[in-house]
């Protein structure tokens, strides 16, 4: 049981709200089983997979447009705003503001990867028969489908990539204080002293530039 | 290596059909060299430090 006594809990640095990783860890489970579903199949895995495909693809839809939202007005965008700065402290391994620059490029490549995704699914989203509308295969002309899957697809290929690469960096022992930080919200001060610039992020909220 | 997929619609016309699955091996690929690339990196690093 987590200790939620006044002290410890004094001690802690808040790196994540609750809702954030309740957002992570639903697009986690989402971007896994979007995966398993849309390409075991190709793997020679048969099973019947486009319904729980697409349901998972409108939970997944859901949470961007609410990730967007909070994002845009309740947080600062600029935290995860590649600029020099960023590039010029990695060089000199300085440490960072809330993100350092590695963790800003899995999230902008993640971010373009997912919105491809969604976007492309949503558009798939008419050739597949629901409760609330018949399909129709010639919402679009033969050659936009085509476009409308090959984008799918690299995104989707792209996605394997970068989950393969984040997972393993978020096992790295020196990392863990990161995973740790998605699971429960907090750093310690001394982690937050080792990894964290205070002029730039004092620890809680968007970051300084 | 194609790197998307063609059909023949029911005119004989050429049709996009998505990207070619051959490209899944070297997606796994890729993320596997980054891995190891790094992991080597790391480990060199280690050494040095000790």
């Amino acid at each position: 049981m987590p200790d939620t006594s006044p002290t410890l809990a004094a001690e802690r640095v808040q790196r994540h709200a609750a809702v954030d990783r309740v957002f992570h860890w639903i697009v986690a489970l989402a971007v896994l089983t979007l995966l398993a579903t849309g390409l075991l199949p190709v793997a020679g895995v048969k099973f019947s997979w486009v319904t729980i495909h697409w349901i998972t693809g409108v939970v997944l839809a859901l949470a961007v447009v609410f990730h967007l939202i909070r994002a845009t007005f309740w947080q600062r965008l600029r935290c995860v705003w590649i600029g020099l700065k960023d590039l010029r402290n990695a060089l000199a391994h300085r440490r960072a503001a809330k993100y350092s620059l590695a963790q800003k490029l899995m999230h902008n490549g993640m971010t373009g990867v997912i919105l491809t995704l969604v976007i492309t699914g949503l558009c798939m989203l008419a050739k597949v028969e629901t409760p609330w509308w018949k399909r129709n295969p010639y919402f679009f002309a033969a050659d936009t489908w085509g476009v409308v899957y090959v984008l799918h697809g690299a995104a989707a290929l792209l996605t394997v990539t970068l989950v393969m690469i984040h997972v393993y960096f978020a096992l790295l022992p020196e990392k863990r204080v990161y995973l740790r930080a998605m699971w429960r919200g907090w750093d310690t001060p001394s982690e937050f002293a080792v990894y964290h610039d205070p002029a730039r992020w004092p620890g809680s909220g968007g970051e300084r530039r | 290596m194609d790197f998307v997929r063609f059909s023949t619609d029911a005119w004989g016309q050429r049709v996009l059909e998505g990207i070619s699955w051959d490209l899944l091996p070297v997606a796994i690929g890729l993320g596997a060299l980054v891995i190891v690339v790094h992991a080597i990196y790391r480990a060199v690093r280690k050494r040095r430090a000790s």
